[in-house]
């Protein structure tokens, strides 16, 4: 047995800042609340003298450009667990130990990559692509492996002969003991694995338990630690945070390479290629914009990927900086077979709307096809939005107020003839004044009396004055 | 032209209504009063936290003000009441004090149940929903019949035609008859920004997310009348002025009613006082009153009675009578404080045969005050003391004033920041550049600072909003200590509700209100040094036996030696004197009697600070200015400061004698003196007073100096009166350092948190005074320090004389993590018979593993276990529970454990007692230093003025007094002692990250020196932390 551990000592910076190559400042923070601490930063922190542990208040003060993340617990897990797919290639026996390790089970494997030393270069080199800190150790247990990938030690140690020395150095801080076992070895003074090795057992049993006897025997091979084996999920998704919103389509490649780095490990691994790619670009406060590659033939070429890729993005304009990259990997095929189905099965059929709209947007540009909402804002030329087709609130909120169907895309001035305001004639006020005085805050405050009114041919229109301004009279919608 | 009608707008939120009313009620009643208005309800939602602000204001400008409320029932009905009368207000207060005595502080809860006793004498207006309920309005008539109408609110809604229908088709049904109301949140329209800002707040939502829940318009402002004309019908307008007729209720007819409780059956409340008073005399003065405090007796007594004050005094009397019996050392302070009377009833220790200029200003007939008296107990018993108040007048009587929690400009940024969407970190970034002080505006330039366009609009559209919320109220708050007492129950005066404290309960009303309104309170306050004192009394009379009070301390006479340790500014816990601040002044001031110290506590601080007086006083004390004055009458209020006002006292004075206010616009004066920073307005006492006094000869300079120092004043202003009290227990304290260093040391320890330093800093004084240390210990340590003979002293053979100097025994109470209920088995189990180990320390002690693991993290298992590796290794092998005593010992072989080394030591010391009796940190680190060229303390203090220097040491304060102009100063701490420090704003700027984030700051800078004040100019900081390790150091920073 032989056991490499892949240990991701910045797991949560690194899910943050993997996305891009920017020279920001970045904080992860244990909460978004006010008592948060310093988890993470990185070294454009570290020079701004914020160091983790200290209260998220004080690093702020120390600089004001520091850009602060929330830390996302869901986020490292998926990370660890798509490292985890793609170690597959490497070996079947592949398992994750939260909350940031990998471990694989390499003895077998030694053969095909070429030795141990090899099996490290093709290690190191992919995980540098997927863009992850890490340490690689090498010992044959796990947990001696974990050890040492926690300490930072590179160790290559292949038998258990060599284990008892190596291990005696290190410290009980990476042991990851229970709280109260850590704190007594600390109050007398043991600090060392060596030095909890010095200690009487049985006294040792009696203050620390058996457990802690077990974890000692455990690190040295002297009783098994089975692991569970990682099975790969069916299908891949994955987000990518942004550091920093991105404005060009064109800089999305780099998140984006990470992310199909990831996915060609995770298809080398189940032996499969993929014939659809789904991105969504998340923004702020809009919906999100999607784009879907879809190849001629299943693949796990990254290289393929990427130029496919690059081509749609030069032609993609985002709507407005995008915070958040998925991927997410549909039809995933054997890369040998191909499904040569003509006639579309029960699945397609339930997507069939969404297939449209699709097919609708291929041939007429995506922005050309859009669902309509309504939207809570006192503002009529506000009170609606466009959203992704689909999207539309299905409940219809109870609307008592009366408002036109047809909404002018802008007010049209009316004339104002012995102060009535004529539209084909004059205008019979039916009712208002509705008084609407809203929207300060975006610079498009309003402050408007609305009517109903009603002209010579009948036409039921809905009409202003402004109260600012000019007072003039102004068409904003017809009723009927 | 239409005459324009007349209206009374009967339905007015002032921001009391918290979250939802966007204007002052001050605003509120001005506005109306503008508009012809014939009367203003203000309605608060179940509160009248406003009312008196807008009585006050209403009082000025003459409009009628109707006292009534907002509620709102579990159901949804929705009511707005208005009292008609004395009776009628008082239904009204009690409605309210049961919606809000049932829920949490914050909230109220009513139902329909509540409304059944009729609410006498109150009139109700419906408000109905935006789908009028017929039933609401049947239930409403049946209910008040003849005093209830339904408030029809036309805002410009959708359809306002057929709502006015439809609410006249109700009407007809049910009978009620219809009245205009405008649901007024706002005086005037341009408050709608800030009113959909609070709403959003409210909801906690951005508001450009808060779509539909903001009001569509601004209608609900105080509208001018010829639109009302326009908007309702007129018979609907005509009813509101019939409405506000029958209102006829002011705040002013309310009258305080002391308890009776306090009198004697057989007395009167003067004859009950003057017979206390002589009883006191006789205590104070066994040998015969002197004539000119028994002329003052009487003086005192005939105006306490002419005023009819005698139940304040009673009231006082009792509650210090009451502390007294309970061995609670308290003290009195305040201008009615200071008076014979009070002297002879025990309520001050200050002795009207020595300090006579104080007591010509007891209580004045002219200014119209309240008497005021606040009373210090010591800070851990206090509660002891309100639970007796409560228990004596009962929770229907008995409660606190209100503080009104009002916006800063920190957390108006915050909360506005938040409504207009603004991001976490921009909004932190934001408040960061508001740094801990500045004024009551948002400035420009701070967000420049920040690196903020200020004209940006969004920043335009924050700081306006900002600056229009600074200052609102947020929530209702305990006053710290002001009680009332009343002889009914409290809630037909003013609304009672939950504070957050329980078992506590607040009047709606803050000191400003009942101050307005002439209601007295008792102020019940909290002082550590009291406990300080009291513990070190004590533990000197049971070391030396004897008696000792803060009466025979005084009675003493001024020590010379006492003003000798004060003036090297050798005051490290003394009261008052102790800060960094005070401890520059001493050495200049070089107080050398009583009322020096009385000028010494009133001077370092922010008002006089601000008003420029402290250099002007010193430079006078100094000799180097020669002592002047503008004329008679200003020497006659400014001789004993030397000619510059260092008392709020002097202050009203000046405006009387230089300026011809008559002493009751003085007091209007102070009123708004406290409260300017809150509140503004002041500005209309300037024309008066610098007219005044230009008119009575005085220059525009000395004038406007004047003013200045009143506004310096403002809230910090400090009464000579509240002064001379704290100056005696600065006295005491003083005394009680120098005579008895030990016993100090021990009492501060056992009173601890208080004061400016840690236990750490106080025994590090201590220490450096000569007095012996002893660690804490299990076989020898109680809860608290306590004193022990230092050395090898034998109880049986050695009398404790006066002179052996005692050592302090470390208390148990200094073990982080040690359970008091847990010590004190250790010291009763102890009483019994020595221990012998570890393991019958834990049984008979019946020690939890806790405890025992705090015990052993301290060292103060040592004499049973050995140095802590192995204390806690045997701590760790006691069993719980533990085994009976007939089993055999256990039997285990023992490890091997290293014996700690200094470094640990120490760090285990400050972790576990946040202070070691071994060397200093620094000293550890000395020889490193000295290889770095830093210099100690003691090296540093002694250098000649302009020398450049280098040091480091711990920090154990930072301080950025707002009057400093962004200037830091810092403490540094090593084995020799301190060093202050100087960090100019623009190094501040520079070195934020050093001076901010070191606990060991290394600093080069150049030497100041004025006389015995020592300065360390900070040229530049280096952090040094690192060298510390693991040693936490603390600092402790003061905003």
């Amino acid at each position: 047995m032989l056991w490499l551990a892949l240990h991701f000592p910045a797991l949560a910076l690194d899910a943050c800042t993997r996305g891009a190559h920017a020279p920001l400042p970045i904080v992860i923070a244990s909460s978004p609340g006010n008592n948060a601490v310093v988890l993470a930063c990185n070294h454009f922190a570290q020079r701004r003298g914020v160091r983790s542990g200290m209260p998220l208040a004080a690093a702020c003060a120390l600089s004001s450009e520091l850009v602060v993340r929330a830390r996302d617990v869901a986020a490292e897990r998926a990370a660890l667990e798509r490292v985890a797919s793609w170690a597959l290639q490497f070996t079947p026996a592949v398992s994750i130990a939260q909350p940031a390790e990998v471990l694989l089970e390499a003895g077998g494997s030694l053969k095909l990559f070429g030795g141990l030393n090899r099996l490290c270069v093709r290690l190191e080199n992919g995980l540098a692509e997927l863009g992850y800190g890490f340490v690689l150790a090498c010992a044959p247990t796990p947990f001696a492996a974990q050890l040492f990938a926690r300490a930072g030690l590179p160790a290559r140690i292949r038998h258990r002969d060599a284990l008892r020395a190596s291990l005696g150095r290190l410290t009980l801080d990476i042991f990851d003991l229970p709280h109260e076992s850590a704190t007594l070895l600390r109050a007398i003074g043991a600090r060392t694995f060596d030095d909890c090795m010095r200690l009487p057992r049985d006294g040792m049993a009696r203050r620390l338990g058996q457990e802690f006897l077990d974890t000692l025997d455990r690190a040295l091979g002297r009783i098994p630690d089975p692991r569970p084996k990682f099975v790969p999920p069916t299908g891949f998704v994955a987000a990518l945070m942004l550091p920093a919103p991105v404005h060009e389509a064109g800089q999305l490649l780099f998140a984006a390479r990470r992310l199909l780095a990831e996915l060609c490990g995770f298809l080398s691994a189940t032996g499969n290629g993929a014939q659809r790619l789904a991105f969504a670009l998340a923004h702020e406060d809009r919906a999100e914009t999607r784009l879907t590659l879809d190849l001629a033939a299943a693949t796990r070429d990254l290289e393929h990927l990427i130029s496919v890729l690059r081509e749609r993005l030069e032609c993609l304009a985002l709507p407005c900086p995008a915070t958040a990259i998925t991927l997410k990997s549909e039809l995933l095929l054997p890369v040998a077979s191909r499904n040569l189905s003509l006639l579309p099965d029960s699945r397609e059929h339930a997507e069939a709307v969404g297939r449209l709209v699709e097919r609708l947007r291929a041939r007429l540009s995506a922005g050309a096809v859009r669902g309509l909402d309504t939207a809570t804002d006192h503002r009529p030329e506000r009170a609606w939005q466009i959203c992704e087709p689909g999207n539309e609130r299905s409940a219809q909120e109870a609307h008592t107020l009366a408002r036109p169907l047809w909404l002018l895309a802008s007010p049209k001035p009316l004339k104002e003839i012995e102060a009535m305001p004529h539209y084909e004639g004059p205008l019979a006020l039916l009712a208002g004044p509705e008084r609407i005085e809203s929207g300060w805050w975006d610079g498009d405050d309003i402050v408007r009396d609305y009517f109903i009114a009603r002209n010579p041919a009948h036409a039921l229109l809905w009409v202003y004055r402004e109260r600012r301004h000019d007072g003039g009279w102004y068409l904003h919608g017809f009723f009927a | 032209m239409v005459s324009l009608p007349d209206y009374a707008e009967l339905h007015c939120l002032s921001n009391f209504t918290f979250l939802r009313g966007a204007s002052r009620p001050e605003e509120l009643v001005e506005r109306a009063q503008a508009l012809g208005y014939a009367a203003l309800a203000i309605t608060d939602e179940c509160s009248v936290a406003g009312a008196v602000r807008a009585h006050v204001a209403a009082r000025q400008s003459g409009l009628k003000l109707i006292i009534g409320t907002e509620i709102r029932l579990d159901d949804g009905l929705k009511l707005v009441l208005l009292a008609t009368s004395r009776r009628g207000y008082g239904s009204l207060c009690t409605l309210i004090t049961r919606g809000r005595m049932r829920s949490a502080k914050g909230h109220y809860q009513l139902a329909r149940y509540d409304l059944e006793d009729g609410l006498s004498d109150c009139l109700v207006l419906l408000v109905p929903g935006n789908r009028p309920d017929p039933e609401d309005a049947r239930y409403v008539a049946e209910r008040f019949p003849g005093r209830a109408w339904i408030a029809v609110e036309l805002l410009c809604g959708p359809n306002d035609r057929a709502r006015l229908a439809a609410l006249r088709e109700i009407g007809a049904h049910s009978g009620l008859p219809l009245v205009a109301t405008g649901d007024v949140h706002m005086h005037v329209r341009s408050r709608r920004p800030l009113q959909d800002t609070l709403a959003a707040i409210r909801l906690g939502i951005p508001v450009h997310k808060a779509g539909h829940a903001l009001y569509p318009n601004a209608e609900r402002h105080l509208r001018l009348r010829a639109r009302l004309a326009q908007v309702y019908p007129p018979e609907l307008v005509v009813e509101t002025i019939s409405i506000a007729g029958r209102c006829d209720f002011s705040l002013e007819s309310l009258r305080y009613e002391y308890p009776d409780e306090i009198v004697p059956p057989g007395h009167t409340p003067a004859s009950h006082l003057r017979s206390l008073t002589e009883t006191g005399l006789l205590r104070r003065f066994p040998c015969g009153t002197p004539k000119h405090v028994r002329n003052l007796v009487e003086h005192e007594l005939a105006l306490i009675a002419e005023l009819g004050y005698e139940h304040f005094f009673l009231t006082v009397y009792d509650i210090v009578q009451y502390a007294r019996s309970q061995g609670i050392l308290c003290q009195g302070r305040g201008s009615a404080a200071n008076s014979a009377v009070c002297y002879a009833l025990g309520i001050t220790e200050v002795d009207p045969a020595r300090m006579s200029v104080l007591f010509e200003r007891f209580i004045s007939r002219e200014r119209n005050e309240p008497p005021d008296i606040d009373v210090d107990f010591e800070h851990q018993r206090r509660e002891q003391v309100i639970q007796y108040i409560y228990r004596k007048y009962g929770r229907d009587r008995a409660a606190l004033a209100a503080t009104v929690i009002t916006y800063r400009p920190r957390s108006a940024l915050r909360d506005v920041g938040k409504a207009l969407g603004l991001e976490l970190s921009q909004l932190d970034r934001l408040a960061k550049s508001m740094n801990w002080w500045d004024g009551r505006r948002v400035l420009p330039e701070r967000l420049r600072e920040g690196g903020f366009a200020p004209d940006s609009p969004v920043i335009e559209r924050l700081i306006r909003l900002v600056n229009d919320l600074v200052g609102f109220p947020r929530h209702l708050s305990q006053h710290v200590g002001g009680f009332v007492i009343s002889r009914g129950p409290l809630s037909h005066l003013v609304p009672v509700e939950n504070a957050a404290m329980p078992e506590r309960s607040v009047i709606q009303w803050d000191k400003d209100d009942l101050d307005a309104l002439g209601l007295l309170k008792v102020d019940v306050l909290a002082l550590g040094m009291l406990s300080a004192i009291r513990r070190c009394l004590g533990l000197v009379e049971r070391y030396r036996g004897g008696a000792l009070t803060m009466q025979t301390i005084l009675d003493r006479g001024d020590d010379a030696t006492v003003y000798e340790m004060i003036r090297r500014a050798d005051t490290i816990g003394v009261f008052q004197i102790e800060s960094r601040a005070q401890m520059s002044m001493l050495p200049r001031l070089k107080p050398r009697e009583f009322y020096d110290l009385v000028i010494e506590v009133a001077i370092v601080r922010p008002g006089p600070i601000q008003g420029g007086m402290v250099h002007p006083y010193l430079r006078r004390r100094q000799g180097l200015e020669p002592v002047t004055y503008p004329s008679e009458a200003v020497k006659k209020v400014l001789s004993r400061t030397l000619g510059v006002p260092i008392f709020q006292e002097q202050v009203m004075e000046l405006a009387v004698v230089a300026a011809g206010f008559t002493p009751g616009e003085a007091d209007n004066l102070r009123r708004s003196m406290a409260a300017w920073r809150r509140k503004g307005g002041l500005e209309h006492f300037y024309s008066r007073l610098i007219g005044g006094m230009l008119g009575r000869g005085y220059t525009r300079e000395f004038a406007e100096q004047i003013y200045q120092q009143i506004l310096g004043f403002g809230e910090y202003g400090f009464p000579e009166s509240h002064s001379v009290s704290f100056a005696l227990l600065a006295y005491v304290s003083a005394w009680l350092k120098h005579h008895e260093p030990a016993a100090f040391l021990a009492a501060m320890l056992n009173s601890q948190p208080l004061g400016f330093y840690s236990s750490s800093q106080l025994v590090q004084d201590a220490r450096r005074h000569g007095v012996e240390m002893l660690p804490v210990d299990v076989t020898a340590s109680d809860w608290e320090c306590t004193l022990e003979p230092s050395d090898d002293w034998s109880p049986v053979t050695v009398h404790r004389s006066r002179l052996s100097s005692p050592a302090v025994r470390l208390g148990l109470l200094v073990i982080k993590g040690l359970s008091q209920a847990g010590a004190e088995r250790v010291v009763a189990a102890r009483l019994q018979s020595p221990y012998i180990n570890v393991e019958d320390l834990v049984r008979r002690a019946g020690l939890d593993r806790r405890d025992l693991r705090s015990l052993a993290a301290a060292g103060a298992l040592a004499r049973l276990a050995g140095h802590r590796h192995l204390a806690h290794w045997q701590a760790a092998g006691v069993e719980a529970p533990p085994r009976l005593l007939s089993e055999a010992p256990m039997r285990e072989s023992a490890p091997h454990l290293s014996t700690p080394t200094e470094g640990e030591e120490l760090i285990a010391d400050y972790g576990s007692l946040g202070l070691t009796l071994g060397r200093h940190p620094l000293a550890l680190l000395r020889r490193r230093l000295a290889r770095m060229r830093l210099a100690t303390a003691s090296e540093l203090n002694r250098l000649a003025n302009g020398r450049p220097a280098r040091t480091a040491g711990l920090v154990t304060c930072r301080q950025r007094p707002s009057t400093a102009k962004g200037v830091v100063f810092v403490t540094l701490e090593d084995e020799t002692g301190y060093v202050n420090v100087v960090v100019w704003r623009d190094l501040v700027e520079k070195q934020r990250r050093e001076l901010l984030g070191s606990s060991l700051l290394g600093v080069e800078g150049e030497i100041q020196r004025e006389g015995e004040v020592v300065h360390l100019v900070a040229h530049r900081l280096t952090d040094h932390t690192r060298l510390l390790g693991q040693l936490a150091a603390q600092s402790r920073d003061f905003h």
